[in-house]
């Protein structure tokens, strides 16, 4: 029992990463309808970036020019680095995808993929091959609940996910932006004639993915303290995984989505020998899908490329 | 805007002109100046290099040293266009009388005949330009390996219409499987011992070898194939990806097949007749495959499954020979790869893998078998060329791709129809 | 056409006149680096463009290369194989056909090194793996060394090692399935372990896969499995998540690692959480003697960092390649003799004083040489702790 809910709580870190990095995914997929396969390599930049923000923050505060507690540094380099990633992101839809909005969605997957290495050799050029470290911002403190370990850095990393994956929710829910993207996730040929921008929103909505990936980075950053130029790329396929899986635009389906993917693993490992893991998680989802043959939110809508 | 006019004519004259000079050239011309020039490489190659500062024969048209060394760049160019480009357009222009009466000559005869033809001096021309190094062969023989598995991708990603990551899987299969079929009954080695049958019958049962993978990698299609008939796009996109990683980690268990440490000492049967025998083949069929029927039914069921439903095609049964088809030939392949390098290992088949031949398939143009050996001829050979630029080339080739995709976003060369007849037809008489 | 034909000829005449002009002068001998500069595992690269760098600045210092009297210039080829199986076959054939290096050193991992060995043998060119440990990228060529131990050495090394520091019994090791250095070695550690302590005595035998970072639910089976020592070969930055997981998870007792933990990152990535904990080795760089401090310190001025054992080792095996061509006599510049005489000459090295230690290659082409146990000290130096030869 104990082991279980240990492996519980492993699985609720985990899959949060999931769930993060799915959720900016499937902002693009689900409104505009693309596979963002750059996503993986926006999510390493926002950690790098983040890395860059918290260590010159860190500077700053060591000779003195500003004090504050780490936690607030924290907090600066989430948010800052949610702003410039965000920025990176409507780069990159400018780049590879604005010129691409009516020809085959393939087209756009590839240029995300093109994107994608561009940004890892970028990367691997500017900063060479070393992996850095993610400065340590929070004091890691390990509580012993009856046998379960649970850290605070556990704790910290499934709140903030799941409080940006609410606010998302609202925004996608509450707002008229949000309503806008809503609407283009509906019919992508009637919204532009009610006035509404579609560069605007398809803009926006790679800001908020990649913001959204940044905090990821950043988190990410904070529990497995190691950045490499290609980290991002297994993310990413997983992240197309989850969001699929999840329904198209679903906000809730591809937190699910996230969650179950990252459950998967861990319990799979669990249960069964792990030199098997990816053999059986992979087949689980095989057999999802061939009986739920459109994910878990999706509407059974005929998905075809456009040729 | 009178003086734009007049730059443009300019162009269009040189265009014109140019046209008219290489229009009556049929392929057959091409072919005889490129075998022209392969001989004079073989016979004043190496002195021409020389004389022209450079080191030896510039193994890829001049690139691989003329990016490394700047200096040697007008002397590749020069070599370039003295062995290659000149000659080429010269011969090919002088014969045209020549060439073009016996291409009329040869399409009287059964179509067969005039293919064959035109394939044999196409072997020839390869063959004897690869002579010079064995870097050649080597590239050939990859840069064929990968136009056969572009192809059998286009079929489900171009003709059905599917977005399908699961070709390495499928290569996978196909490379395993060739390489225990031709260990254990023709090899001596490590993990099986003692072959079971002469390794004398080894080369000639190759084929033999080579369509067991395919067998096995269409075996493994079925997995993809069956959850296909009901549910298509993404979330097949998906399931695809789930096979690959499937493929990916149950080799890595096998034991008996090396695991992660992968399966070595194949046989050296992969030559480049043998592969170049096999890629015609591919293309051929391939070719025949989408231009019958039942290329037609698959493009049916991508525009319209429903439609396609209620014009009497068989959805399932088009589905199912599409996905096992392609499969098949990317065994082939695979099996093909893996006696080339004589040696496999899973993590060769991974997601770097997937990014290349999609980039391949998407570059060269989807439907269209000219623009998947376009795609994949072109890719795998810049891939050398540009070796010199290191690690600057993953940000040349990604950004020639962004390029590509936004000028041309259906690839190349898309929706075009590789006519055979059309491509060996005599162009019409020179008037002189 | 006339010009055109002219032309041709006129290449021809002038081309047979001077083509034997460039004969003479002493040929540049050339040294092949095939490294995965991009792809997976970048900083391998790195680790050997930069010691192949440093090598041949010593070399150009000295004026070239002095084999037997006659100083040689010497140039470096350093191709990058993407860290894919094919192109480490492309580039190795690229650098023996074009280039017509003499050796090659590399590739480092046995995905790569086990094919583009292959054509090493087949063209009749030496090459050095300084980091292969697949006993496949040796076996049967007599033309492909090798320069660091085979596994089948180190894991009854650290099998051992443990058994007379701690005294346990239960052993647990964790490693990656999909890479065959870490799962060859994991394997041989469990075969020695089980020799010494009785079957099912490794009591917890856990993997995952390449690029993951959560191995928590992994370490929750080993730590429930109640063993008494974690044993993981693997590579630094998986080490510092590792080491760090199983803390947070509530475990305490010691891990012990491979030569492949043996890279400054470790500590710098693993900080605290690292310290204290023992790994073998090739050569410890805390209070390191001799040629292999002068290496460590000449590196870490240069590049920034303490070299890990990818430089230390493509070092090395630059080194006897240089020993190799140098205890040819000479060279006759015919490039296919050259090539079988430094064949000869590498698989005559006796007792070798690298700075990973001594070597002497068996017949296989693989070296003997001692390992080394470090302790990481608690200002998280590497310290020699005791030293296992064979």
């Amino acid at each position: 029992m104990i082991f279980f809910l240990q492996n519980l709580v492993n699985a609720l870190q985990w899959g949060s990463f999931y769930a993060l990095i799915a959720l900016g995914y499937s902002m693009v997929y689900g409104i505009l309808m693309l596979f963002n396969f750059a996503h993986g390599d926006i999510f390493m930049v926002g950690a790098y970036i983040g890395f860059g923000v918290a260590t010159g923050l860190l500077a700053l505060v060591s000779t003195g020019m500003i004090t504050a507690p780490n936690w607030m540094i924290l907090v600066l380099t989430i948010l800052f680095s949610m702003i410039l990633t965000s920025f990176v992101g409507m780069i990159v839809e400018r780049v590879g995808y604005r010129p691409l909005r009516d020809a085959p969605r393939a087209s756009a997957a590839i240029t995300g993929l093109m994107i994608g290495i561009i940004l890892e050799t970028g990367n691997l050029i500017l900063l060479g091959a070393r992996r850095v470290s993610f400065p340590a911002l929070i004091q890691t403190e390990t509580y012993n609940l009856g046998g379960v370990y649970i850290t605070n850095k556990k704790i910290m990393i499934v709140v903030v996910s799941l409080a940006l994956m609410l606010a998302l929710h609202q925004f996608v829910q509450r707002t008229k932006w949000g309503m806008a993207m809503r609407a283009m996730a509906y019919d992508y040929t009637v919204v532009p004639l009610m006035g509404v921008s579609i560069n605007t929103i398809a803009r926006l909505t790679f800001a908020i993915g990649s913001a959204l990936a940044a905090a990821a980075g950043i988190l990410f950053g904070v529990a497995y303290p190691v950045l490499d130029p290609y980290m991002g790329i297994v993310f990413g396929w997983k992240a197309f995984v989850a969001a699929i899986l999840g329904g198209r635009g679903s906000v809730l389906g591809a937190t699910l989505a996230g969650f179950l993917l990252g459950f998967i693993e861990i319990f799979v490992a669990m249960i069964f020998p792990s030199t098997l893991r990816d053999l059986i998680a992979y087949s689980i989802i095989l057999l999802i899908l061939v009986f739920r043959p459109h994910g878990f939110f999706g509407e059974p809508y005929s998905a075809r490329l456009r040729l | 805007m009178a003086e734009n006019n007049g730059g443009g004519s300019v162009w269009v004259r040189t265009g014109q002109i140019l046209t008219a000079f290489f229009s009556p050239i049929p392929l057959l011309g091409w072919l005889s100046g490129a075998v022209f020039a392969i001989f004079l490489e073989h016979i004043i190659g190496n002195s021409l290099a020389v004389l022209l500062g450079l080191p030896k024969i510039p193994v890829l048209f001049g690139f691989v040293i003329a990016l490394k060394e700047p200096t040697l760049i007008p002397g590749a160019i020069a070599y370039v266009s003295l062995i290659f480009v000149i000659p080429i357009c010269i011969i090919g222009r002088l014969s045209s009388p020549v060439t073009n009466l016996v291409a009329e000559k040869l399409l009287k005869l059964p179509l067969f005949f005039s293919v064959v033809f035109h394939v044999g001096i196409l072997y020839g021309v390869l063959h004897f330009w690869s002579d010079i190094s064995p870097y050649r062969v080597l590239t050939l023989k990859l840069t064929l390996i990968a136009v056969m598995m572009t192809l059998s991708l286009n079929v489900i990603n171009g003709y059905m219409g599917e977005f399908s990551c699961s070709h390495p899987g499928f290569m996978a299969l196909g490379a395993y499987a060739a390489s225990v079929f031709s260990l254990v009954f023709f090899t001596k080695d490590r993990i099986f011992g003692e072959p079971l049958l002469s390794p004398v019958l080894g080369p000639f049962m190759f084929p033999l070898a080579l369509i067991f993978g395919g067998m096995v990698a269409a075996l493994g299609a079925m997995v993809i194939a069956i959850p296909s008939f009901r549910t298509r796009g993404d979330y097949l996109a998906i399931i695809s990806l789930a096979f690959m990683f499937i493929v990916k980690s149950m080799i890595e268990n096998l034991e008996v097949v090396g695991g992660p440490r992968g399966l070595s000492s194949q046989p050296n049967w992969a030559n480049l007749p043998t592969v170049f025998i096999w890629t015609v083949l591919c293309i051929w069929i391939i070719n025949n495959f989408v231009r019958s029927t039942l290329g037609k039914a698959l493009n049916a069921v991508r525009d319209d499954e429903m439609a396609a439903d209620a014009m009497t095609v068989n959805t399932r049964r088009t589905k199912m020979v599409a996905f096992l088809f392609a499969a098949f030939w990317a065994g082939v392949s695979g099996g093909l790869f893996a006696h080339v390098l004589r040696y496999v290992n899973p993590s060769t088949f991974g997601l770097q893998k997937l990014a290349e031949v999609l980039a391949m398939v998407y570059f060269g143009g989807l439907n269209s078998v000219y623009g998947s050996i376009v795609g994949a001829v072109s890719l795998s050979i810049l891939g050398e060329m540009l070796r010199p630029l290191e690690i600057y080339k993953w940000i040349f080739i990604p950004l020639l791709l962004i390029l590509v995709m936004i000028y041309r976003p259906t690839g190349l060369i898309a929706f075009k129809e590789f006519d055979v007849r059309s491509i060996v037809h005599p162009r019409k008489r020179d008037k002189e | 056409m006339r010009k055109g034909l002219f032309l041709v000829v006129v290449t021809l005449v002038v081309g047979f006149i001077f083509s034997p002009c460039t004969w003479g002068a002493p040929k540049t001998i050339k040294i092949g680096i095939n490294a995965p500069i991009t792809g997976d595992i970048p900083k391998v690269g790195e680790g050997t463009k930069y010691a192949a760098q440093m090598w041949l600045e010593d070399i150009k210092a000295a004026g070239g290369l002095d084999v037997g009297g006659t100083k040689y210039p010497v140039e470096i080829v350093i191709e990058d194989n993407e860290a894919k199986a094919e192109s480490a076959v492309t580039t190795n054939l690229k650098m023996i056909t074009e280039d017509e290096v003499l050796v090659i050193v590399g590739p480092q991992s046995s995905k790569q090194a086990v094919p583009a060995g292959d054509v090493a043998e087949n063209y009749g060119t030496p090459m050095i793996s300084p980091w292969s440990t697949n006993p496949d990228t040796t076996k049967d060529r007599p033309f492909v060394f090798r320069g660091c131990f085979l596994d089948p050495f180190q894991g009854p090394v650290l099998a051992n090692f443990i058994k007379e520091e701690f005294g346990f019994t239960k052993a647990a090791v964790l490693y990656d399935v999909a890479s065959d250095y870490p799962k060859g070695l994991a394997e041989y550690f469990k075969e020695a372990w089980e020799k010494i302590n009785g079957k099912g005595s490794v009591v917890a035998f856990e993997s995952f896969t390449t690029k993951d970072a959560d191995f928590s639910s992994q370490l929750s089976k080993i730590i429930r499995s109640g063993a008494e020592v974690l044993f993981t070969p693997q590579y630094y930055n998986e080490v510092a998540l590792i080491v760090q997981q199983a803390h947070e998870l509530g475990w305490s007792n010691p891990i012990v690692g491979s030569d492949s933990w043996g890279s400054a990152e470790t500590v710098e990535l693993c900080g605290k959480n690292c310290y204290g904990l023992f790994f073998s080795t090739h050569y410890a760089a805390a209070g390191a003697k001799g040629k292999t401090q002068e290496f460590i310190e000449r590196y870490e001025k240069k590049y920034g960092y303490v070299p890990d054992d990818v430089a230390a080792l493509t070092w090395d095996s630059l080194g006897i390649v240089q020993a190799a061509i140098q205890s040819t006599g000479s060279l006759t510049g015919n490039i296919e003799k050259d090539r079988q005489s430094v064949r000869d000459a590498m698989a005559g090295v006796k007792e070798y004083e690298g700075i990973t230690g001594k070597m002497t290659f068996t017949e296989e082409g693989d070296p003997i040489k001692c390992a080394v146990i470090v302790r990481i000290s608690e200002k998280g130096e590497f310290e020699f702790y005791k030293s296992v030869c064979p």
